[in-house]
């Protein structure tokens, strides 16, 4: 058990409010008579039309995690048997946060100095506080948290609330559904406080104080908080003392004071605090949202040029990032890999671009070919992994085929075919082709870098000589005794089919084309120049018939 | 010495037992789209599930030609469109008849392929910088299992990376062409079929110097300077049902 101190009884409140019910609390705001009253006296006595029906129908949970800051901190590896101590500098002094049970049970505590903690027991692994890591901390179990209830929001540094009466039934119940989250809980290592109530901020104080307090109904919310210390609100310290001094101690006590003189005291914020945790004041929380594309940092503590721990780290994210993706179920087409350096700019990879894919393994083996062919120009400090446009993963079906076995063994497609030869090489050296409508050779054809799904209609064949093999560039032919020369003098096969086009633009042509063989057996592709000047014939090499 | 006959046959499938004959009718070759080399070939055509080694001295001389029916059956429109009708009923996610060119010399002209009905949405033409990416490229594509076909131009193809796309070929029952330089021919192979073809003015001759499960042909004039082997082809395919 990792909980240390003894937890009472998770007190059940079952069953709908006895007709014989007192109190009552109303949703409606207060209006101007009952606001000079105190407030016990300003529930009315089971005279109101909405006494019965459930308070607005909410129902709240509240996680609070008061060991956060410590557990926040991802455990090293190496450490991990050793004593875990949070400390926090506070002017000037790094003073203890939080121990944990087994730095505990050497007498280390809260408040102490972090000297003070380290000659208690000398082997701590003393760790400072960092808020961002609670705060992602908090998101994730936000998240996590999200596929219980379609209404989460952060609280506060260490509470997150929820909405739950709509999802009791998909649970199974609220036993069902508590025992669920504190089973989550607990296997992600979290102690968490959880307290069920009609109002947010109820559930919230209920926690807060250390009770398992489950109330379903709005009429015995009231008994439920009457008993909550006032260090439990959260309210400022000197308000608190101020209250105490007043002879105030517990939350029923402040139930009871006049609420003219509470605001005149302290403000009307307290009053409203407490006006919406009984319900009487409406509370509406923001809703937290899971960001739509993924991004994840991962510091490290040295700077790293070790491909395998780089590799490694990246792993981890992409396995992170497929969680992500799963819940959504969607995919990407493309990630950003930032490698953040002290002394230069971040280096940025980005791998895929043809298929929409959330598997990690598939997005790790295109990172590790990237990976081979990249040079680091300097240590990396941080990696981010920042995940594409979230795109609809569309699912397949097997097919029915009884006692049919598949030719071959498809192992990947061929757009991952493609993505891996870019990743190593490079978006030029790997494309597709397709014919354009165009009588100049040059222009007849262009690159597809995303490679079709289906096949293009396609006209039928002209019977036109083309070649197989197209140069870059005509190559000019030297001409001897009146004959093109390629290697020996070319005996023309056939032609000329003569091309005269493109005038409408700077790259316009008249040639006459052959096809040609030189001695050597080579079957050419030629073609010359007609020009207005009959004198000069310049003849080209354009392609071979291979 | 015993007369059982079932000894025999217990020897004969011993995997040590090289059989000539058996090993060639095992896999039914690909018909080339030429009767005279079909006639040749030991499957009846080009042995598609290994490595083919086409050597050459010059481009230009027909070694594309020499492929395209094949080539066409692969991966032409007709193929695609057969295909289609075949697996209306069942959904066929695997897309074979891919072909990968890998490091050609000269651009391969889209027209000229679209003659010879090939599809060109199936067609991936890759770039390598260096011959250590040419060999990556070729085994990546054949162990994809996408690819009917993967051409591969390299003049740095020993034996040892060979043997490696033969492997490749054969484990992924897909045809890999590689084309070399004439040179090579006198080189080891782990190819299953070496093809040389030499241009002369008279025409291009075709040679088999090896072809396993078959014997070594020549194959004088197989390309002859006035025939136009695109025509022929499309009365070949005309005749077809």
């Amino acid at each position: 058990m990792r909980r240390t101190r003894k937890q009472p009884a998770i007190q059940w409140e079952d069953g709908p409010t006895p007709a014989s019910a007192r109190t009552a609390i109303v949703t409606r705001a207060p209006n101007t008579t009952q606001y000079h009253l105190p407030l016990e006296a300003a529930l009315p006595a089971g005279r109101s039309p909405d006494a019965r029906a459930p308070e607005s129908g909410q129902l709240w949970f509240c996680v609070y995690l008061p060991e956060l800051p410590l557990e926040a901190i991802p455990v090293a590896q190496a450490e991990s048997g050793g004593a875990r101590v949070l400390f926090e500098e506070q002017r000037g002094i790094q003073r203890v946060l939080l121990a944990d049970p087994s730095a505990r049970a050497a007498g280390i505590a809260a408040g102490q100095s972090a000297n003070a903690a380290l000659a208690l027991k000398p082997d701590i692994e003393l760790i400072e506080r960092s808020k961002l890591c609670e705060q992602q901390a908090l998101e994730t179990l936000a998240c996590w948290l999200e596929r219980f209830s379609s209404r989460v929001s952060i609280a506060g540094p260490d509470v997150l609330v929820l909405e739950i009466a709509g999802s009791l039934r998909l649970f199974g119940g609220l036993r069902a559904l508590r025992r669920q989250i504190a089973q989550g809980l607990d296997a992600q290592r979290f102690t968490a406080g959880l307290a069920i109530a009609p109002t947010p901020l109820s559930a919230t104080w209920l926690a807060r104080d250390g009770r398992r307090a489950c109330i379903r109904n709005a009429a015995n919310l009231m008994p439920a908080l009457r008993g909550l210390s006032l260090y439990c609100l959260d309210w400022p310290v000197a308000t608190c003392r101020a209250l105490k001094g007043m002879g105030i101690q517990n939350l029923g006590d402040c139930f009871r004071l006049p609420r003219e003189g509470l605001v005149r005291r302290f403000g009307s914020r307290l009053l409203m605090q407490l006006d919406q945790a009984v319900g009487r004041l409406p509370d509406p929380r923001t809703v937290w949202r899971a960001p739509e594309r993924f991004s994840a940092l991962h510091d490290m503590t040295a700077e790293q040029s070790d491909r395998d721990l780089l590799l490694a780290i990246c792993r981890s994210l992409l396995e992170r990032h497929e969680r992500f993706l799963l819940m959504r179920q969607q995919g990407t087409q493309q990630i950003q890999l930032k490698l953040f350096h002290l002394r230069a700019a971040a280096t940025v990879l980005s791998v895929g671009g043809a298929d929409v894919e959330r598997s990690a393994e598939h997005w790790f083996d295109l990172l590790k070919i990237r990976f081979e062919q990249f040079r680091l120009p300097e240590p990396v400090i941080a990696v981010r992994l920042e995940g594409g446009q979230p795109r609809l993963l569309g699912g397949r079906s097997a097919g029915f085929e009884f006692g049919r076995r598949p030719v071959r063994s498809v192992t990947y497609s061929m757009r991952q075919l493609a993505e891996r030869l870019t990743a190593r090489m490079g978006e030029e050296a790997v494309y597709g082709v397709r014919t354009l409508a165009e009588h100049r050779p040059q222009c007849a054809w262009r690159r597809e870098t995303a490679l079709a799904e289906s096949s293009h209609a396609q006209g039928a064949p002209v019977l036109l000589q083309r070649p197989l093999w197209l140069l870059p560039e005509p190559e000019v032919l030297s001409v001897r005794e009146g004959h093109p020369w390629y290697e020996g003098p070319l005996h023309l096969l056939s032609g000329p089919e003569r091309l005269e086009t493109g005038w409408w633009d700077s790259d316009g042509i008249s040639r006459d084309y052959y096809r040609a063989r030189n001695p050597r057996g080579l079957t050419l592709w030629v073609f010359r120049v007609r020009e207005r000047r009959a004198d000069s014939e310049s003849w080209y090499l354009q392609g071979y018939f291979g | 010495m015993s007369g059982d006959p079932s000894a025999l046959d217990a020897l004969l499938e011993n995997p040590r037992v090289w059989r000539g004959h058996n090993q060639a009718r095992a896999t039914a070759g690909l018909s080339s789209g030429y009767p005279a080399l079909d006639r040749c070939l030991p499957g009846g055509g080009w042995p598609v599930h290994s490595l083919s080694e086409i050597l050459l001295e010059n481009y230009g001389i027909g070694e594309l030609e020499l492929l395209m029916p094949a080539l066409a059956s692969l991966a032409g429109v007709a193929a695609a469109s057969q295909t289609g009708a075949e697996s209306n009923n069942a959904v066929n996610h695997e897309q074979p008849g891919w072909i990968a060119w890998i490091a050609p010399p000269f651009q391969p002209y889209p027209p000229a392929l679209e003659q010879w009905r090939i599809d060109l949405s199936r067609l991936l033409i890759v770039h390598p910088r260096n011959a250590d990416e040419v060999l990556w490229s070729a085994e990546q594509a054949l162990s994809s299992g996408t690819c009917g076909a993967v051409l591969l131009w390299s003049a740095q193809l020993d034996d040892q990376s060979g043997r490696r796309l033969q492997l490749a070929a054969e484990k992924a029952r897909s045809w890999a062409v590689a084309f070399r330089p004439l040179r090579a021919r006198h080189e080891p192979s782990a190819a299953a079929l070496r093809i040389a073809l030499e241009a002369g003015a008279e025409g291009t001759d075709l040679s088999i110097l090896k072809s396993r499960g078959g014997r070594p042909a020549v194959l004088k004039r197989f390309f002859k300077p006035d025939a136009q082997a695109l025509s022929r082809h499309y009365a070949h395919s005309a005749d077809r049902p």
